[in-house]
Parts: structure tokens; C-alpha cells; sequence
């Protein structure tokens, strides 16, 4: 089976570089409005695991198509020979730099590749084109013409006519605004242009749904572990026990601040990688927090054991060490030696608890105070970071390699979660966050489902809303 | 795959993927991918694929985080052993105490070595339940401090460099959603290797001095309880143990000779000592049946759901399961195969000045280039507000052939016009069919005489893009005389 090859070929600064930025995911295209900026050929192979299933072929276009027409004219000797005479073109100015781009489109269409011709429907028909159109049907290759949308104005029924004259298959496609199902209604169009190409074609229809659904199970699975991790976060700090509690707790909220908002750009990026956006500029603004009253100040002493812990276990200490001396009277002190000791030791650890906080063992001091902030159990806190998320991801999956511009997210109105039923599934996993009970391993991986799930029907409201 | 091995191998690679987050996703797909494929007979094993992908990275990058936390994991639950063996023995030393005058009560014997733990054993079994219970969960807190297991966690965060690191990390809060059960069982199996030291230490104590003292025991109660009522409590008490040891169930003849207030103190001739030491057996199966198995019980459950949240926790930890499904998904490639060779253009532009502000003084005839001049008369009354009178629209470009053009501008410059204007569609881009028309008109008509390119945006206007765009590709033509104007209303 031979693999499909596709030339995207048309005249500059009409979106070729847009399409295949588009369809290969890949955004180093150069899109540029200056003409000949694409000065050769560039593969685009859709592998799998090192197989390659189609390849897409961005060329310079056409930039003498009338003199070379002129050419194959003079040299034709009949219609049946017309791809001979193309061939016969190319062989004949491979070193010319004057037909350097015609040399280099009609090469890879020679060999075998289908034409995927492009114009700008958004612009009308002009007789230039006609010349280069003449060309391509001389080539005898199965062919494909493409309206891309570039501006508002629309000249596509005008052009469909003129393309059906030169092209079986004529398909309106906007490169900058396609969405996922779009581009595989391409790919699937790019399959009828020639029997032999569809079952590959089908293939790679096939692993590019399965990688759209692995990036959503990805990204919500990234989504729920910055998620988890922004709830369940805990500044803590050792201060000393004279320290003034309002200027600790400011330098700690900030520090807090601080690290919940470095931990969503990564998540960001993560998510952006995942659909193959590697510089995307991101206007965000910093997530709040909603509620500052997470500051919580306590003594600890001797390895973490807050004093009434330190006093319980002296107490207990105690008694177990009078118990022996009740067990040695046989009883007849009646327990006296059990209470003294829990009260002597209770006394002596409520008394030395300071004095015990400042010994240090291996540089680490024994106890001292503690401050803290988080867990966030503001309760809205967490649909504020998943509603920022989701209106990310959602925006990065729709986003087109071909789109060149910042990601201006703060525009954006954040979604809600709507859905009551959604929303209690949420808060059962949410409460256990916020109130550091019910962990399990597969705690975040019920988060990334649920999410997951969100995502999906996001998706479908927005294909009824669009449908409609 | 011992769970120490594991528990170093979850600390590392807890570390590595905290760490890889920093390397472009492009560069781990390629290499896990590269891993997986050599790991395809384990697909459905992911454990060990994640364990067989973490040795791969250790060869580039040897760290012993894990290493050292197994091994700090290893030295607390040795320490806590001997803690509990030496506690045991110094408990059984202090209760079994006898010096010849007073016999040891068997009653104060059994209450206090195997009565406490069958408490703290009914208060183990609660915690382990699931803490979603309320009541349990506040028992834990309450209580959950003085677990043998968590000191020796605190003890664990003395030895890390950072409370985050090495053994530590399984309680650090930020990993606590995925780690947390596993420190639980952590605790608990120290709690219970503790516990099981402790009864080691009973009975080997307890056996020391029976083997090497000659000890008596005794009961004795103020309460109305007869010999046969006390003898019907042991009896029930010893079933575990009746059948497989007879002889460790005490007979109605022994209770009855060992009731204490019979006897006067220190008046116990040789030969009722002798039989008076015959609670031994009872004793040993006490200890050993509701001390030190249900501890061998606990210890290995501890042990089995240690293991277990050991192995969850390595396929859930934070990048786990993206890593896992780089691993076995396939490795999708739709980039380009090589760096681009773009054009990069000099920014050489040619004369025009900003839109509606052009001013010429030009008559005659006015190229066509391509069908541009679809509607003359607009197209005219534009041109004259910029001052070129139209007399005539000359097609050229589009269907007309190259020679057509030649011709076209040979004739047009045999008139020795003032300058040439050449009307173009601003949307289309100059192509090199375009430029060599230029330079034709340049070649014909000589230089100094204006060959001004008019662009045309039809009813959407010229946009400051397209006009860009025909500046700077004309202006690579390096001919000062040539200018680049737009007509018509601006985009």
C-alpha cells in the first residue's frame, strides 16, 4: 500500500502554511503575509510510532505559472501526453531559478502525491489563477480544492464554481477557525480523492480521535493533580514563640499566595503541550484566594506533638510508671500511684514544654511554635481554579496551530458548573480535600474522571448550541 | 519485590517526576515511548513498568533518595523491635517479680500483660477501619498520636534533609491526597512491629525467669468467687489453646491449691511451691495467644496493606499516569520532518505615502494587470483624486500571454509616457510574474520616469497589511522610482 502524499499547493499568501499548520499540529509553520516566504517544500509525515500513515507537503506555490503553461503549450505534442509534457517541464528547468517554485510543487505531484489546492474564498475569483489551475490538470493527479476562509467577505459560491471546472472535490475549510471534528471531516474528505488512500486515511482517522480522547483523559488527569494539590497545600513555618503574630501571618499569606499561583501556569503549560502548543503567550490574571482566614497558629513540642498532646502523654507516662508501683503494693495503694504519677507527669510536661522546645537534636530544634495556612477550605475556592482550567483547556482545544496571537484568557467569561449533579460529585471529593479525611490513592484519579466528564459535556452543549 | 524496594522505588520516583516536569513534553513522549515499546510484554503490569522506566532514568542519573529512605525505613522498624522487646522484658521482669516471699498474683500477671494490649489491639482494629466513619476518625486523632509508628515517622523527618524528602515524603501534605494511606499503613506496620517486639520481649523475659528462677504464683479475690466459678473463667479463656495443649489449662486441683488466702505469708513448704509454679504453662499460652498472635496477625495485615497502598500509590503519584500512557500509547508524529528555510525579507520599501494623501500629475493609458479594473468607471473617478486621468485600461497579466504583455509594454512606452501606472488587485500578492512585468517596464521605458502600482481593494479597501505586503516585495526590486499607492477607500 503506498502512503498517501498531499501537496497543498496555491498561490501565496492564501493560508497553505495556515492549512498545514492546522491539520500537523505544528507551529512552526512560517504563516506570513509576505509572499515566497515558503521557499521549498517542507514534509509534514503523519506517523505512528515511526509508521508513517499520510504526509502532508507545504509548497511555494506558483509564482510564473502563465510562462510555464506557455511552455507545456509549446511543447505538448497531444492532449494524451499532458503529464509527460509537465514532467518533461520540470526535468527541463530543475536548475532554472526562474521556475524554481514551479519546479518545486510539481515535483511531489509527479511522484505521485494528490493536489490539495487552496484559495482565499473570502476574496473573489481572479483569471490569474486559471494558469496554475491549468497546470495541475495537466499534472492527471487526484485533487482536492480547498476555500479557506480568510476574511469576512464571502465569494466561496463563486469560486466553487469556478474550482468545479478544474476539481472533483471542492470543500469550503477554515484553516484559523477549524475545530477537531473539522479537520478530520478534512482528512476524511482527502480519502475519496483516491480509492487506494482511504483504508490509511481511515487508520489515521482512527489514532487521531484516540490521541483527541487520550488529551482529554491527560489534561483533565493534569487538571485534577494541580487541583488537589492547590486544596490540600499548607504553608507552615517555625517562628519563634515572641514573634508578632500579624507580621508572621502577612509574610506567610503572601507566601502562600504566592504558591498557589506558581502552581497553575505549569498546569497550564502542561496542558498546552499536551495539544501540541508550545508558545502560546497566556494573559491570565492571578487566581484569589477568597477568604485569608486560613491562618492557624499552634505550639509544638517534642517531634510535632502540640503541648495538650506532650501533657497527655506525660499524664499517661506517669500513670503507667505509678501503675508498676500499685502493681508491686498489690493494689493496696489504690491506685494512688497511677494518678500521682499521670498528675506528676502531666505537671512536670506542661512545665518543661518551653524549656524542652529549645533543644536541638541533629540541628533540628525539638518543638517551638508553628504557623500554618491551608488547607483552602474556602468552598468555592476549588470551582474558581476548575472553572479558570477548564476555560483553558477548552480554549487551547479549540485553539489552531495556525493562530498565531496570545491566549488572552482574562477575557474570557469562567465557567460555571451549572449542573447541580455535577456539582455535588464534585464537592464529595472536594470536602474530603478540604477536611484532609477519605484520601486514597485514586482520590485524584475520581477527580480526573469527573473532570474528564465535564470537559465532554462542555463539548456536547457547545456542538447543540453551534448546531442550533 | 520486597515492599522496602518499592517504598525507595515510590520515593524516587516521586523525585524523577517532579523533577521531569521541567523537560518539554515533546522530549518525554519520544523517550517514554522509546521505554515503553521495550516494556510492550508488560503493558498490563504497570507497576512494573513504572519501576522498569524509573531504573532506566537511574542509569543516566544514579540517585539514592530512595535508597536511603528504605533504608531509614528498615532502621526504624529495627529500633522500634528492640524498643518493644526491651519494654516487654522490662514489663515481664517488674510483673513477674518474686523473691521467694511473695508469690506473683496470676491474675495481676495476665490483667497486665495481656489485657492492656487486648484493648489497644479492640483500638487498632477500630482505626484500621475505613475513617470515613466519624467516630473513628476522631478516635484516631485523639489517640493517633501516641502510635509508636507515627513518633517514629517524626523521628524519620529528623533524619531528611528536607521534610519533603526521602521517607518524608510520604507524609508531606501536598502529597498527602495520594500517599496518605500509605503513611497510615507505614505507621501502623512500625505500631505493630512495636507491639510484636513487646510481646518477644513478655515472653522471652517471662521464660527467662521461669527457666532460670524459681517462681510461684498465686490468685487470690475478696470477692465471693469459688474455686469453681474462677476454674469455669480459665477454662473459657484457655479454649484457643485447650485442645492442642491440655496441660497449659489449669486444673481444679491447682486453682484450689493456689488460692492465696489459704495460705500464710512465707509459708510455702518446697514441695506446694513446686506445684504453685505450675501456672507457668497458662501463662506463656496467655501471653502467647492473646498477646503475640493477633500482633503476628496485625503485623503481617499492617504488612499486606502497607504493600498494598505502596503499589497503588507508585500508579497514582502526581505524572504516574501520564508517564504510564506515554508509555504505551503510540507515539503520534504530525510535525514537520525539518526546520523550515524561510525567506527572510529585508525591510527595503519603495516610495508611498500614507493612504488618500498621493498626489501625481499623470495622463494617459493605465495598465490592467489581471483583471483588477472590474468596475472602469470607480476605478477612474478614484484614480483622477489621486491625479492620474485614466484614458484607457491596457489588459495585461491573467489569461493574456507573456508575449501579449511584452508587446503591451513595448507599444506603451513607445509613446515615451510621463510615467507608467500599472492597476493591481491589493489582495492578490506580487508574484514574480508581476515583478518581471515591472522590470520590463523598467527595461522599456528607461529609468527616471515613475512607474506607479496602484492597488485596488474593490469594495473591502486596501488594507495596511496587503499594502505592506506589495511595498516591501516591490521594494526588493531596489528602483527608487517605483511607487506603491493605494486607491479607493481604506480598509
Amino acid at each position: 500500500m503506498t502512503v498517501p502524499v498531499f501537496a497543498i499547493v496555491g498561490h501565496p499568501n492564501k493560508g497553505k502554511s495556515s492549512i498545514v499548520s492546522t491539520l500537523a499540529e505544528d507551529e512552526s509553520v512560517a504563516i506570513s503575509p509576505m509572499p515566497g516566504t515558503t521557499l521549498e517544500n517542507r514534509g509534514y509525515p503523519m506517523a505512528v510510532d515511526g509508521d508513517v500513515l499520510y504526509e502532508l507537503i507545504d509548497t511555494p506555490g506558483f509564482q510564473r505559472a502563465r510562462a510555464a503553461l506557455e511552455w507545456m503549450r509549446s511543447h505538448a505534442v497531444s492532449s494524451v501526453d499532458r503529464a509527460d509534457t509537465v514532467r518533461r517541464f520540470v526535468d527541463a528547468h530543475r536548475n532554472d531559478p526562474r521556475f524554481s517554485a514551479e519546479c518545486q510543487v510539481l515535483t511531489p505531484i509527479l511522484d505521485g502525491a494528490g493536489i490539495l489546492y487552496v484559495v482565499d474564498g473570502s476574496r473573489p475569483f481572479g483569471e490569474d489563477y486559471e494558469a496554475e489551475m491549468e497546470i495541475l490538470r495537466w499534472t492527471g493527479q487526484p485533487s482536492l480544492a480547498l476555500i479557506n476562509m480568510i476574511g469576512d467577505s464571502d465569494y466561496s459560491e463563486e469560486w466553487n464554481r469556478a474550482l468545479g471546472q478544474y476539481f472533483r472535490i471542492v470543500r469550503v475549510f477554515d484553516a484559523m477557525e477549524a475545530d477537531f471534528n473539522r479537520r478530520m471531516q478534512l482528512l476524511q474528505a482527502f480519502g475519496e480523492i483516491r480509492e487506494d488512500w482511504r483504508e490509511a486515511l481511515h487508520r489515521a482517522l482512527r489514532v487521531l480521535r484516540d490521541e483527541h480522547a487520550r488529551r482529554r483523559t491527560l489534561s483533565a488527569r493534569v487538571i485534577a493533580e494541580m487541583l488537589v494539590r492547590m486544596i490540600t497545600h499548607i504553608r507552615r513555618r517555625r517562628v519563634a514563640p515572641d514573634a508578632a503574630t500579624e507580621r508572621v501571618r502577612d509574610e506567610l499569606l503572601k507566601a502562600y499566595r504566592e504558591d498557589l499561583a506558581n502552581m497553575e501556569p505549569p498546569c497550564r503549560t502542561e496542558v498546552e503541550q499536551i495539544y501540541n502548543h508550545r508558545n502560546v503567550e497566556r494573559h491570565e490574571p492571578l487566581v484569589q484566594l477568597l477568604d485569608d482566614d486560613l491562618f492557624s497558629r499552634q505550639t509544638w513540642v517534642l517531634f510535632g506533638l502540640t503541648r495538650q498532646q506532650l501533657i497527655t502523654t506525660g499524664a499517661l507516662g506517669g500513670a503507667a510508671a505509678g501503675g508498676v508501683i500499685d502493681i508491686a503494693a498489690h493494689g493496696t495503694s489504690l491506685l494512688l500511684g497511677s494518678g500521682l504519677g499521670a498528675l506528676a507527669g502531666g505537671v512536670s510536661a506542661w512545665l518543661t514544654s518551653d524549656r524542652v522546645a529549645n533543644i536541638k537534636v541533629l540541628g533540628h530544634p525539638l518543638g517551638g511554635e508553628e504557623v500554618s495556612i491551608g488547607p483552602m477550605r474556602n468552598i468555592n475556592f476549588p470551582y474558581v481554579v476548575l472553572g479558570r482550567a477548564l476555560l483553558h483547556q477548552r480554549m487551547i482545544e479549540e485553539r489552531n496551530h495556525a493562530r498565531r496571537g496570545p491566549l488572552d484568557i482574562s477575557r474570557q467569561p469562567v465557567q460555571s458548573l451549572v449542573d447541580v449533579a455535577a456539582r455535588r460529585r464534585f464537592e464529595k471529593v472536594f470536602s474530603r480535600l478540604r477536611k484532609e479525611e477519605g484520601y486514597s490513592a485514586d482520590l485524584v484519579a475520581s477527580l480526573a474522571a469527573l473532570i474528564e466528564k465535564q470537559i465532554e459535556r462542555q463539548t456536547e452543549n457547545r456542538t447543540k448550541h453551534t448546531a442550533q | 519485590m520486597t515492599h522496602s524496594s518499592l517504598l525507595g522505588d515510590l520515593i524516587d520516583l516521586n523525585e524523577v517526576l517532579d523533577a521531569d516536569r521541567a523537560n518539554e513534553l515533546d522530549a518525554r513522549r519520544q523517550r517514554d515511548r522509546r521505554i515503553g515499546r521495550t516494556l510492550q510484554g508488560q503493558r498490563n503490569k504497570p507497576i512494573r513498568q513504572l519501576r522498569a522506566w524509573l531504573h532506566e532514568m537511574d542509569r543516566a542519573a544514579r540517585r539514592n533518595t530512595g535508597t536511603q529512605g528504605a533504608r531509614l525505613y528498615h532502621t526504624l522498624g529495627l529500633a522500634l523491635l528492640l524498643a518493644g522487646v526491651l519494654t516487654g522484658w522490662g514489663l515481664a521482669s517488674a510483673v513477674l517479680f518474686y523473691d521467694g516471699k511473695q508469690p506473683v498474683n496470676i491474675v495481676n500477671a495476665v490483667v497486665v500483660l495481656v489485657l492492656p494490649q487486648i484493648l489497644l489491639l479492640l483500638v487498632w482494629l477500630l482505626t484500621a477501619l475505613p475513617v470515613r466513619v466519624p467516630l473513628f476518625a476522631h478516635l484516631r486523632g485523639t489517640f493517633g498520636f501516641l502510635n509508636p509508628g507515627r513518633l517514629a515517622g517524626r523521628l524519620a523527618g529528623l533524619f531528611a534533609r528536607r521534610e519533603t524528602q526521602g521517607l518524608a515524603t510520604l507524609w508531606n501534605p501536598d502529597n498527602a491526597a495520594v500517599l496518605a494511606p500509605a503513611a497510615r499503613w507505614l505507621f501502623s506496620f512500625w505500631s505493630q512491629l512495636f507491639a510484636f517486639g513487646f510481646n518477644i520481649g513478655v515472653l522471652t523475659g517471662a521464660v527467662f525467669l521461669i527457666t532460670f528462677s524459681d517462681m510461684a504464683f498465686v490468685w487470690s479475690t475478696t470477692l465471693t468467687v469459688s474455686n469453681e466459678a474462677f476454674q469455669q473463667w480459665l477454662t473459657v479463656l484457655a479454649v484457643p489453646w485447650s485442645e492442642l495443649f491440655p496441660q497449659a489449662v489449669p486444673d481444679a486441683e491447682l486453682i484450689a491449691n493456689s488460692r492465696y488466702y489459704r495460705f500464710e505469708e512465707g509459708s510455702l513448704s518446697g514441695g506446694l511451691a513446686v506445684e504453685l509454679g505450675q501456672w507457668w504453662p497458662f501463662l506463656i499460652a496467655a501471653i502467647t495467644c492473646y498477646g503475640l498472635l493477633p500482633r503476628v496477625l496485625t503485623l503481617a495485615f499492617s504488612w499486606y496493606r502497607l504493600r498494598h497502598h505502596l503499589r497503588r500509590a507508585l500508579c497514582n503519584l502526581p505524572g504516574a499516569p501520564e508517564l504510564l500512557a506515554r508509555m504505551n500509547s503510540p507515539l503520534i508524529s504530525t510535525l514537520a520532518a525539518e526546520p523550515e528555510h524561510a525567506m527572510q525579507f529585508a525591510a527595503a520599501g519603495v516610495a508611498g505615502v500614507p493612504h488618500g494623501q498621493a498626489q501625481y500629475a499623470l495622463r494617459g493609458p493605465v495598465v490592467d494587470w489581471s483583471g483588477a479594473c472590474v468596475e472602469a468607471g470607480e476605478v477612474a473617478a478614484r484614480l483622477a483624486a489621486t491625479g492620474i486621468e485614466a484614458q484607457e485600461f491596457l489588459p495585461a497579466g491573467g489569461r493574456r500571454s507573456t508575449e501579449e504583455d511584452r508587446e503591451l509594454v513595448a507599444a506603451l512606452c513607445r509613446s515615451k509616457p510621463e510615467g507608467v501606472a500599472i492597476l493591481v488587485k491589493a489582495w492578490e500578492p506580487p508574484m514574480l510574474d508581476f515583478l518581471d512585468f515591472v522590470r520590463g517596464v523598467r527595461r522599456q521605458c528607461g529609468h527616471r520616469r515613475p512607474v506607479i502600482v496602484l492597488l485596488w481593494g474593490g469594495s473591502d479597501g486596501v488594507s495596511a497589511s496587503d499594502r505592506d505586503t506589495w511595498q516591501l516585495t516591490l521594494g526588493q526590486l531596489g528602483d527608487p522610482d517605483l511607487h506603491v499607492e493605494a486607491v479607493g477607500r481604506p480598509a
